[in-house]
């Protein structure tokens, strides 16, 4: 057969009229349409195509699926970086991008390479021994350079302009995976009437047909069942799309990815929950690797790998071929490499081969050799021989390719992941699963069915009882027979063989056999165990390959079998998902949704610098108040205590209570009365969490006897609102109360200042809003512009103030015509940094103070509670460490030192502590003054020290600060209230 | 409020949705629905999600307890008298608006934003059902094969229909 490098001048299931260019460490190559990365640098006869992880030995390509350890690369340039991807999934691209890794300064020269030499150091759980001294620190200095040696790929730092999808999807029956069983199994579904999503990871349908040579009856029944599948309306057929995790309810994880060129704006790729009333694993089987000296040279593969890229991809990845073999389906791979036109030696550990077998491989001149091993390979960036022990003779046998076909080991990941552990079964010498729960089903290899007829059958069986636990029986028709005459013979173990050279167990991790000796030596006898000490398995490739051959050496050493042995944990995700894939297209602007208050585009329009409070966008600070936020807040407090402001607080929470007992309901949710608030009045009222802990404040005012309307934090309001529901819900099911969120209804906004009384009369002259009409927490209800208007005096900043709630859809236009009456009077809007720093002055407590660590005595307000009981945290407030007196409570604090100011966050000490560790309290809230003409701050502060008139000392160590400050009352404005209440 | 989008396939308006909320409580629930029956002339839905349609009134059981009866934008909500030993009401009309969209493309672009299985029965045109958008609560109500209305949080239409807006583009 004519060929170029490689490859095959025809055959294979790719479009050899289809040339694609691509770049490989800078290498421009070109492979075929049709093509993985894997399959088209081995057609160019690039067989190192990474380093190892910790020696950085040199690999090659070793599968031809998601199994493989070895060549891993990144893909892509710039923002568009994905490192750690097997090439052997890749499927091929015009202009794609690739490079090796974990190699410095190049693939072939890797300086790195030197860690092979000092291996006896760098044995399992090396950096545990050997970087524990001399000091307890030393291994923070160690760390920064094992952390730098370690890892394979490197993400990249530029912003990813790639899009990502995510997508919510249904079927009746969910088949994973797109070989013989999964195939028969989607037929079966379907022409039942179920609707069936059959998911592959692979850009062509078939599984390991894809490894029969494309023009036999194998390709013929996949033609057939692929476009009896493609002509069913209620089969979704998703290619390049991998089940990375099975959760709760039937739902599986998948990622499609869509490598090469994509339409402007189309996802790179998408990551898809679907949720399924059945799903069936036909998830297949995969091929034990071989262990001895220097199994991981570069042209070391398994043997089903090589005869994929034969029969695939027209590619002959080596001419002297040495085939190790435990099973009967290594000699499959053995005949069609030496039809092809290689020399092939097959080196089987057992002490016959079936007759049929051997009859075939000797008509190709390939020589067996039976009961025979290989002990070591001799090669450096390529295998060149191979060292076969055997009874009677050693045999150095000159190749370039070494198959290795170890047997198959189910793949039982995906229906590990909810829980059920495989179970061991002798007669395949594998691990099936344990079990299934209700809607879910396995069939073909995974169930250890190894032969295509066989896994077609088994399909047919787990497809219609899919279809049926989805109640759709419609008839179906017989399997489409396939028998490819599989030969299969009893378990044969694999007997590993080590010399000199190190045996690779998992080649990903660099993980030998005498590292599982070492964790055995040094009584690590659990699997799990033993995963943690070597690493085996926690690689990208999770120990796909590695996994069996690791239990079988634990078990040998512990002298116990596989089943008591058991295996490890799997867990999700069965291959590495980009992050990105997971947020989809919840980044950027769309990372969080934004609320809006209904005054949004006034305070754009007036110069508002909005800020980010959790959702909501609030005004910050005004522009035309001042160049900064420093100078603006200042200049908005000054014009609150002197003229009136205009602040948009429709960011409060606001909560309808409604029924004949939401007044007693109030009176067991906050820690203050509500039962005798008044119809037209309002309270300020404290709920506590049911360990004594202030929860959230806020006013509520009494429309009528039965209905309340309650204002929550911005911050609380949706904690609060749950809260109310769940103990409607449990604790007082009996109350009947009704709780709505109204947050949304109302905008709201509060004038505030000595003017705002006038400012309310000029804009509602038909309202009577003089102190004794709307006095202190009184309330009022009007109209405005057809909408119900709701008024309550009620003050944060200290100063007259009023709330008024208006329907959200009028809340620009009464926000307007508060501003355009309010003008004579100096009225203007102010933002929330002024807000914050007016309750500061009035020593009002807010989310930096209510922490969830104080309590009501914390705060200073116990007195509220007085000696009430029956409502929410009422006994575990009294508990003894909350009335401890060195406990940190409420005071406040003048700085006392010219030019210097107090911070936020700040430690505080007593003037004759060390200015060291967590201090007698800490500095909550701070604000510059206007009217003291200094910062003044909230605190909390140890009781034991809190007296009024002494001295702190106020570190700041993020500046390398200290300042003194005097311990004052929190009241530092207008302590009788003169000013809000007249 | 919304800029009104439209794409091939795909067409979204948004609009103001006067609602009245009602709920009855446990123990005299039955009399609570034969008082809003005969008060709106029209039987209640019977189960969570189903909804009943009389005159410009869409009635809709959004919990065991508790009904939305929405009007379209412009029109009254119908004024209910509840006695408070029965159960009681509140508008909601001011503070959702309703994103109504149609087109083929519908399901698919609300696949990237909503978990919701059209060809279930649960989802069938004329059924209503609370879900998540993007994290938000929302209610929708399918109205028709490919055509369906979001009732959505005030606060956040304009922030969820630039996400459907993008979905629609890309």
């Amino acid at each position: 057969m004519n060929r170029t490098g490689n490859r095959l001048a025809a055959g294979g299931r790719i479009d050899h009229t289809e040339p694609l260019g691509f770049v490989f460490d800078g290498r421009e190559l070109a492979g075929y349409r049709g093509d993985t990365l894997a399959s088209a640098l081995l057609a160019n006869g690039v067989g190192l195509t990474g380093r190892s992880f910790k020696y950085h030995r040199p690999r090659g390509i070793f599968s031809a699926g998601p199994e493989e350890p070895n060549a891993l690369v990144t893909l892509g340039t710039g923002g568009r970086r994905e490192p750690n991807l097997p090439a052997t999934t890749l499927e091929l691209a015009d202009g794609m991008t690739a490079e090796s890794q974990n190699r410095w300064p190049s693939l072939a020269f890797d300086m790195q390479s030197i860690n092979g030499l000092f291996s006896p150091f760098l044995s399992a759980g090396f950096y545990y021994k050997t970087f524990m001294g001399p000091t307890r620190r030393a291994w923070m200095f160690y760390e920064h350079f094992i952390r730098k040696a370690a890892g394979l790929g490197r993400a990249g730092t530029e912003p990813d302009p790639g899009r990502y999808e995510t997508r919510h999807a249904f079927a009746d029956v969910a088949v994973v995976g797109g070989g013989p069983a999964g195939l028969s199994v989607a037929r079966a579904a379907a022409t039942a009437g179920a609707t069936v999503a059959l998911i592959e990871q692979d850009f062509l349908l078939g599984g390991q047909l894809l490894s029969e040579r494309p023009d036999g009856e194998a390709a013929a029944w996949l033609s057939a069942v692929e476009a009896e599948l493609t002509g069913l309306d209620n089969v979704n057929v998703m290619l390049k799309t991998m089940a990375f995790g099975t959760f709760d309810g039937n739902t599986l994880g998948l990622i499609e990815r869509r490598d090469g060129p994509t339409a402007e704006g189309a996802a790179r790729q998408v990551f898809t929950m679907l949720r399924a009333r059945s799903i069936v694993f036909a998830t297949g089987a995969i091929e034990r690797p071989l262990v001895f000296s220097n199994n991981d040279r570069p042209g070391v593969m398994l043997a089903s790998a090589a005869r994929t890229y034969l029969n695939r991809f027209a590619v002959l990845p080596g001419k002297k071929i040495v085939v190790a073999a435990t099973n009967d389906g290594a000699y499959r791979a053995a005949v069609d490499l030496a039809a092809a036109g290689a020399e092939v030696m097959v080196a089987d550990q057992r002490g016959a081969a079936p007759a049929s077998l051997a009859a075939d491989a000797r008509r190709l001149n390939i020589a067996i050799r039976t009961g025979s091993l290989i002990a070591d390979l001799r090669g450096g960036h390529a295998v060149k021989a191979a060292r076969l022990a055997g009874p009677g003779s050693n045999l150095e046998v000159a190749c370039d390719l070494v198959c290795l076909s170890g047997g198959w080991s189910p793949s039982v990941h995906l229906s590990s992941h909810l829980g059920v552990k495989p179970v061991y079964r002798g007669d395949i010498d594998g691990f099936v699963p344990g079990g299934f729960p209700a809607g879910q089903f396995g069939a073909g290899a995974m169930m250890g069915c190894f032969s295509t007829a066989g896994a077609i059958e088994d399909g047919h069986r787990a497809g219609t009882e899919a279809a049926s636990s989805c109640g759709k029986s419609a008839a179906v028709p017989v399997p489409l027979q396939l028998d490819l005459g599989e030969t299969v013979a009893g378990p044969f173990r694999a007997i590993p063989s080590t010399g000199r050279g190190k045996a690779f167990v998992d080649f990903q991790m660099d993980v030998t056999t005498k590292d599982i000796e070492l964790a055995h030596r040094e009584g690590y006898e659990s699997v799990e165990h033993l995963k943690r000490y070597t690493t085996l398995g926690m690689g990208t490739d999770q120990g796909k390959t590695s996994n069996f051959g690791a239990l079988s050496a634990m078990a040998a050493l512990r002298k116990a079998t596989i089943a008591q042995t058991g295996t490890t944990t799997f867990r999700p995700p069965y291959t590495p998902i980009a992050i990105g894939a997971l947020a989809g297209r919840a980044v950027g602007h769309h990372c969080k949704p934004i609320r809006r208050t209904p005054m949004h585009d006034r305070h754009l329009a007036d110069g508002a610098e909005m800020l980010k409070v959790g959702l909501w966008m609030r005004p910050y600070f005004y522009r035309g108040a001042g160049g900064d936020v420093n100078e603006a807040y200042v200049a908005e407090m000054r014009m609150v205590r002197e003229a009136a402001g205009l602040m948009d607080i429709s960011t409060l929470g606001k909560i309808d209570v409604q029924g004949p007992d939401a007044a007693a309901f109030l009176d067991r949710v906050y820690a203050n009365g509500f039962a005798k608030l008044p119809v037209g009045r309002a309270r300020y009222g404290v709920m506590l969490r049911d360990d004594g802990i202030v929860f959230d404040d806020g006013t509520t005012t009494r429309l009528s006897e039965t209905q309340f309307f309650m204002t929550t934090s911005t911050a609380k309001a949706a904690d609060v609102q749950s809260r109310l529901e769940f103990l409607l819900d449990t604790a007082w099911a009996e109350l009947r109360v009704a709780v709505t969120s109204v947050s949304d209804e109302w905008a709201a906004m509060s004038i505030a200042g000595p003017k705002s009384r006038d400012i309310l009369g000029a804009a509602f002259p038909e309202l009577d809003v003089s102190n004794e009409a709307l006095p202190h927490m009184g309330f009022v209800e009007a109209g405005f512009d057809g909408r119900a208007l709701r008024i309550i005096r009620l003050s944060y900043s200290g100063e007259r103030a009023y709330e008024i709630y208006i329907g959200a859809s009028r809340g620009e236009r009464l926000w307007s015509r508060l501003l355009e009456v309010g003008a004579p009077f100096g009225l203007k809007p102010y933002g929330v940094e002024a807000l914050g720093a007016l309750r500061v002055e009035k020593g009002h407590v807010a989310g930096p103070e209510i922490d969830g660590r104080t309590t009501l005595d914390d705060l200073g307000l116990g007195r509220m509670a007085g000696k009430r009981t029956g409502f929410v945290g009422e006994v575990l407030r009294h508990r003894q460490a909350f009335l401890a007196p060195d406990r940190q409570r409420l005071v406040g604090l003048e700085c006392i030192e010219e030019g210097k100011r107090l911070r936020g966050g700040a430690i505080l000490f007593m003037p004759d502590d060390a200015v060291a560790g967590h201090g007698r309290g800490r500095i909550t809230s701070v604000t510059f003054s206007p009217e003291l003409g200094r910062y003044v701050g909230l605190a909390l502060l140890g009781g034991d020290v809190a007296t009024e008139g002494s001295e702190v000392v106020a570190a700041y160590p993020m500046r390398a600060e200290t300042v003194r400050a005097r311990i004052v009352s929190p009241v530092f404005l207008d302590p009788k209230g003169e000013r809000l209440h007249g | 409020m919304v800029e009104p989008l439209s794409f091939k396939d795909f067409n979204l308006e948004a609009a103001d949705c006067p609602i009245v909320q009602t709920e009855g409580w446990d123990g005299t629930l039955a009399s609570f629905e034969a008082s809003v029956s005969k008060a709106l002339g029209a039987p209640l839905p019977t189960a969570v999600g189903e909804t009943v349609r009389h005159a410009d009134v869409l009635i809709v059981r959004v919990a065991p307890r508790r009904f939305w009866l929405i009007s379209e934008a412009g029109a009254k909500p119908p004024s209910l008298v509840i006695d408070a030993e029965l159960g009681c009401s509140v508008l909601l009309g001011e503070g959702r608006v309703r994103l109504r969209m149609e087109g083929m493309r519908l399901p698919e672009i609300l696949s990237k934003c909503v978990a919701v299985d059209w060809s279930s029965p649960a989802a069938a045109p004329g059924r209503a059902w609370h879900t998540a958008f993007h994290r938000i609560p929302v209610l929708l109500l399918r109205t028709a094969e490919t055509a369906c209305d979001l009732v959505v949080p005030r606060s956040f239409v304009r922030s969820l229909a630039d996400w459907i807006a993008d979905s629609a583009a890309g």
